[in-house]
């Protein structure tokens, strides 16, 4: 049954978004209008900027914002810091998480969670224990996994499940999964996914999936797919153009673009964008 | 004077001692030269060869020059420092030797209670000696010896004339040098043969006379095959407390007390604490609230504002801690105003109730929709109300407020289920009667009898302060007023509410904060044996909010002329103090000072924030104490571990930004022996200090785990030392340090293997992390290995922040402070994680301060 307690409408919009890092374009006039509960996939190939997209969004200070606008409900957030951004409700799920040792897990989500909430709902350790291990059986984590370092040491399917994890303390209004689903095997997939559609059904949250692999998508229904090639979405459809890429492969849809770059560019790129975000 | 004094009791024409109308203190004046060792040595009534030890010492400290090798020490001036301050006749040791004076403090206090549970194995070094110190007694029959030194020379002479400085002589170092010449306090403990000592025994140093160097002596035996864990600490002083229950003198405030902290929330009292202080004292009286006043120590931190011009209000309100010393008549001090908001709809009250059946008294759940009009309810009853016979209550209006009279009876109706009785006139005032026991009994409980003891429990300071603002409504319809008077220089327009009882004005005034308005409060003598009254009013920029609050209509100006002005005041009005944010700003009136020898002050350890409300305005339980000028820190720490035993020796310091910290700590572990040295360092202007083991036999094993920031101003100079020159021995040295706002940290340490030590194992880790460009760190290891077979390992490495790490946390939600925050303590965790978990929490806390950049 799908009904969603979050009446209200929230509403993330991309305005023909230019951006580049070390002088370098990556986002080439993107445009996206992302609701709540509704599911955007994002596919693309390797190094297509996707990457860069999500973090743009999430107010990485690496990259410039060169043209466009990034609009929350309606206001520009551009010139806002990220946490400003995950209060207002926007959460990105990192392709590759950052490694904090000597902070545990219970301890980085209590503080973040009491950081979004109002006074009246800060919860104490305990109170806060009890929520996260409820949490974490939903997910099939063992509770061990609260006292952890946060993905210190983590292999890749534990990272992706803690991310899951945060997202779902955290319940932000939007998220941004980037590629979340690499490094899965089939049943942690199933896991996340299974996670992911729940937020979305119990609180109403809008995701952009990023992703090169249509497999998640069987999971995660999507109500639209991009197809974004060079740093721009160059086609949008149904889960048919998900279908269709599986078929087809990325390769010969990187022709249409006009000022595509020489290719050995775009081996390097390619090799910059597998560096850890 | 002091020296024809000092003269004669040199010649003995004094039996020595302190009278006891002479209140023992003995300063000493500034510089070091032979007659003040002798004069040392003669006053703790010392055998020969200590002084003869003292004195070779002192020709050691003299020939030596001030290092330069390591930080910058050239701004020591020696000639300006008091080298031994005795503040009590004689270091006590069970109860029945405290003096008698000093024990009715610590009664009135309730320590006797909190010395069984607290002071238990503590030994106090209060300025150069231990006032206090006790052993825990099943620790005495276990033959464990824990006293301070001096005790420990008298009663142990033959152990300590064997161990004093047999780790660490005299010609070690110019500062150990210093230290065996005037060292005066510090703790003698012993261990014997097989005994373990579950308890962490604490000591807490302080230093508290201005300029005085801390020279504490500390000697640790431990016999085979036994264990013990030393910590290290110190703690301060204080004054009076809001607690969860209402304010309460701080006689009255124990353990487990929730006091208001200045992050405006209750937190537990950890522990209390007292000592005896010489020094000014500091009474600060402020603007807004003339019932208070606090006194303090010199060096008792406040969350205050400085004022920025003295003409003018300040547009930036950041507080800070400031010590009492360096507030300026004028700086504001924070009011923290509790945010917290617990509301419900509905509450359940228990009465008891009669059972006619079983003849006897029962509880009774009666449960009542709190609401925004119950809350006008008890506004009226805390200004009219009275309970009477324990079946009634009364309410009594002036014969004109027929619109409130008409509103208590309709609420009495909705919420209490009956009309009251309106009785006849009687000298212009009309009486209302409820008859209910229940309601009797719930009003009379929750909020008071009588005028003088009317209050409202804690649920009611916590509820939504748009249902306090309504309490506050009813209470000044039935207890307020407005005047009005017209000055030269303008109008004065306040509302005033009037109560005899303190508790409920000050609630009042909390109410009113939380809806963002501030009130002041004044005490007022009435004539004749009436009790004092006590003045909740509201004037300047606060009053539109206020007229909002309580709406004013017709009935409030039913003097003639008043409603005009009420409406129609003009021009910009000043208010004495501001909200902002989670507080309240008031400047301060005066600040007095006084000097007092020997009077007790007192303290409290408050869990997690380590603050409390004194008299009214947020003060902190500071870690340490500070100072206006530099000084000087010199310990010296023997250990002795013998065979098949196990030391711990904990520290956390957090001097003052002032300190030169030049500490020499060494241990000599035996065979199968363990000395495990944990030290932080937060505070000082500069620390040296480089915990030693020498693994004396085949099988010791030595470790240090030390952590180290550095911020604006200081230099920390740490690391440690490890002596392999036995077989078998291993040793593993970790080292965390972090810099920030031009702070610098130094590793320097040193690892050493003898040529006839084999099987050795020693692994370094030395971990530095710069928060900012300002900032700097380095790193100094010596190895020197002068045999094969070794297996030896050092890492070492700097980091700066990194801003993927930071990029990740904030997109979580956190902001760039506490996202470093949890970056550090994660950097700092493999220490913290070592300590007891007070400690730890008590490191967590001033690392996070240190953070915040809040003290200092």
């Amino acid at each position: 049954m799908a009904i969603s307690l979050n009446a209200h409408q929230d509403t993330l919009e991309v305005r023909n978004l230019h951006a580049s890092v070390e002088n370098k374009k990556v986002l080439n006039g993107v445009s996206l209008t992302l609701r709540s509960s509704e599911v955007h996939a994002l596919m693309g190939p390797n190094g297509s900027g996707k990457t860069t997209l999500s973090a743009v969004i999430a107010g990485h200070p690496k990259y410039v914002v060169e043209k466009g606008d990034i609009l929350l409900n309606g206001e520009s957030i551009l010139n806002w810091t990220p946490e400003k951004r995950a209060q207002a409700g926007l959460f990105l799920a990192f392709q590759y998480p950052a490694e904090v040792p000597g902070v545990s897990v219970s301890n980085f989500l209590r503080t973040a969670y009491n950081q979004l909430q109002p006074k009246e709902r800060q919860m104490p350790v305990f109170k806060f224990a009890a929520m996260l291990d409820e949490k974490m059986k939903d997910l099939q984590m063992p509770s061990a996994f609260a006292e952890r370092y946060l993905n210190d040491g983590f292999s890749g399917g534990e990272k992706k499940r803690c991310e899951i994890l945060q997202m779902s303390i955290l319940s932000p209004k939007i998220a941004l999964m980037d590629e979340t689903d690499s490094g899965l095997d089939i049943d942690a997939l199933r896991v996340v996914a299974e996670g992911t559609n729940q937020l979305i059904r119990r609180t109403g949250l809008g995701v952009l999936l990023v992703t090169h692999y249509p497999r998640i998508l069987h999971y995660v229904k999507p109500d639209f797919v991009h197809l974004f090639v060079q740093g721009r979405i160059v086609k949008t459809g149904g889960m048919d153009l998900a279908e269709e890429l599986e078929k087809t492969g990325y390769g010969q849809l990187e022709a249409p673009v006009a000022d595509a770059p020489e290719p050995a560019e775009k081996a390097a790129k390619k090799t910059k964008a597998k560096q850890p975000a | 004077m002091e020296n024809v004094q000092l003269k004669k009791q040199l010649a003995g024409e004094y039996p020595f001692g302190f009278h006891d109308d002479v209140k023992n203190v003995y300063e000493f004046k500034k510089g070091l030269d032979e007659d003040v060792v002798r004069k040392i040595s003669k006053i703790k009534n010392e055998p020969e060869w200590m002084l003869t030890r003292r004195l070779d010492a002192l020709k050691i400290f003299q020939s030596k020059p001030t290092p330069t090798w390591g930080a910058d020490l050239s701004h020591i001036d020696f000639d300006d420092i008091i080298y031994y301050v005795r503040p009590t006749d004689k270091p006590a040791r069970s109860w029945d030797d405290v003096p008698e004076k000093m024990k009715q403090t610590f009664e009135k206090l309730g320590i006797p209670e909190a010395e069984r549970k607290f002071l238990a194995g503590a030994g106090a070094q209060y300025d150069s000696e231990s006032v206090y110190h006790k052993l825990r007694e099943d620790l005495e029959k276990q033959g464990v010896v824990f006293l301070d030194m001096d005790s420990g020379l008298r009663e142990h002479e033959d152990i300590v004339k064997k161990y004093f400085g047999s780790v660490i002589p005299s010609s070690d170092n110019k500062f150990a040098a210093l230290n065996t010449a005037v060292w005066s306090g510090g703790s003698f403990l012993y261990v014997p043969k097989g005994v373990h000592v579950e308890v962490p025994l604490q000591a807490y140093f302080r230093i508290n006379t201005k300029n005085m160097g801390q020279f504490e002596r500390t000697l640790i035996i431990a016999e085979p095959g036994s264990s013990v864990h030393y910590l290290e600490g110190c703690f301060t002083a204080g004054t009076p407390i809001q607690t969860i229950e209402g304010t309460k003198p701080i006689e009255n405030v124990t353990a487990d007390d929730h006091v208001f902290t200045h992050k405006n929330r209750f937190r537990k009292v950890k522990r209390t604490q007292v000592r005896p202080y010489s020094g000014k004292l500091y009474k600060i009286t402020y603007f807004g609230d003339s019932t208070q006043q606090i006194e303090a120590t010199n060096e008792h931190p406040f969350w205050a504002v400085r004022r920025k011009k003295s003409e003018y209000t300040n547009t930036e309100w950041k507080p800070e801690w400031v010590a009492a010393e360096k507030l300026d008549p004028h700086d504001y001090l924070g009011i923290p105003i509790n945010r917290e908001v617990r509301t419900e709809e509905y509450r359940s009250f228990i009465v008891k109730a009669y059972n006619a059946k079983k003849r006897n008294f029962e509880p009774k759940h009666i449960v009542l929709k709190t609401d925004m009009d119950f809350f006008r309810l008890i506004g009226y009853y805390l200004a009219e109300g009275t309970v009477t016979g324990d079946h009634y209550v009364h309410f009594t209006f002036n014969v004109k407020e027929r619109e409130y009279i008409e509103d208590v009876k309709a609420l009495c109706e909705k919420y209490l289920g009956k009309k009251p009785l309106e009785m006849a006139e009687y000298n212009h005032g009309i009486s209302l009667i409820l008859c209910s026991t229940d309601a009797a009994r719930v009003f009379s409980k929750q909020f008071g009898k009588h005028a003088a003891y009317k209050r409202v429990p804690h649920w009611v300071m916590e509820e939504a302060p748009e249902k306090q603002a309504k309490l506050v409504k009813g209470f000044w319809r039935g207890d307020g007023n407005y005047l009005s008077a017209r000055y030269s220089s303008g109008f004065k327009n306040v509302f005033r509410m009037n109560t005899i009882s303190e508790k409920l004005a000050r609630q009042i005034r909390d109410m009113l904060l939380r809806n963002d308005i501030l009130a002041g409060l004044n005490r007022w003598k009435r004539t004749g044996n009436r009790k004092d009254a006590y003045a909740v009013h509201i004037g300047g920029k606060y009053v539109d909010d206020f007229s909002k609050m309580v709406g004013t209509n017709e009935e409030v100006a039913n003097e003639p002329g008043v409603k005009a002005l009420m409406f129609n005041r003009q021009g910009t009005r000043a208010s004495f103090g501001q909200i902002v944010g989670n507080y309240a700003f008031v400047p301060i009136r005066s600040i007095e000072t006084r000097e007092v020898e020997n009077s007790s002050v007192y303290n409290f350890s408050v869990d997690e924030d380590e603050s409390y409300v004194a008299g009214g305005v947020a003060v902190h339980n500071c870690s340490s104490p500070t100072y206006t000028s530099d000084s000087l820190h010199s310990a010296v720490v023997e250990i002795i571990a013998l065979e098949g035993s196990r030391v711990q020796y904990t520290t956390i310091q957090n001097w003052y930004s002032d300190v030169y910290n030049l500490v020499t700590k060494r241990a000599k572990a035996y065979k199968d022996a363990t000395m495990f040295w944990l030290d932080g360092n937060i505070g000082s202007k500069v620390t040296m200090k480089y915990p030693s083991v020498l693994l004396m036999e085949p099988g010791a094993r030595g470790e240090v785990v030390s952590v180290a920031l550095a911020g604006k101003g200081q230099h920390q100079d740490a690391g440690a030392k490890i002596f392999h020159l036995a077989s078998n021995t291993s040793s593993l040295i970790t080292s965390k340090s972090i810099s920030k706002d031009g702070g610098r940290t130094t590793y320097r340490g040193k690892v050493y293997v003898s040529p006839t030590a084999t099987n050795v194992k020693s692994n370094v880790e030395c971990d530095a992390l710069i928060l900012d460009e300002k900032s700097a760190s380095d790193t100094v290891p010596y190895m020197e290995i002068q045999s094969d077979d070794v297996s030896i390992s050092h890492e070492a490495s700097v980091s700066k922040l990194d801003s993927e790490k930071l990029f990740y946390l904030q997109s979580r939600g956190l902001s760039e402070e506490k996202a470093k925050q949890l970056l550090v303590q994660g950097f700092i965790e493999p220490f913290v994680k070592k300590l007891p978990m007070e400690y730890a929490v008590e490191l967590n806390r001033l690392v996070d301060m240190e953070m915040e950049g809040s003290v200092g």
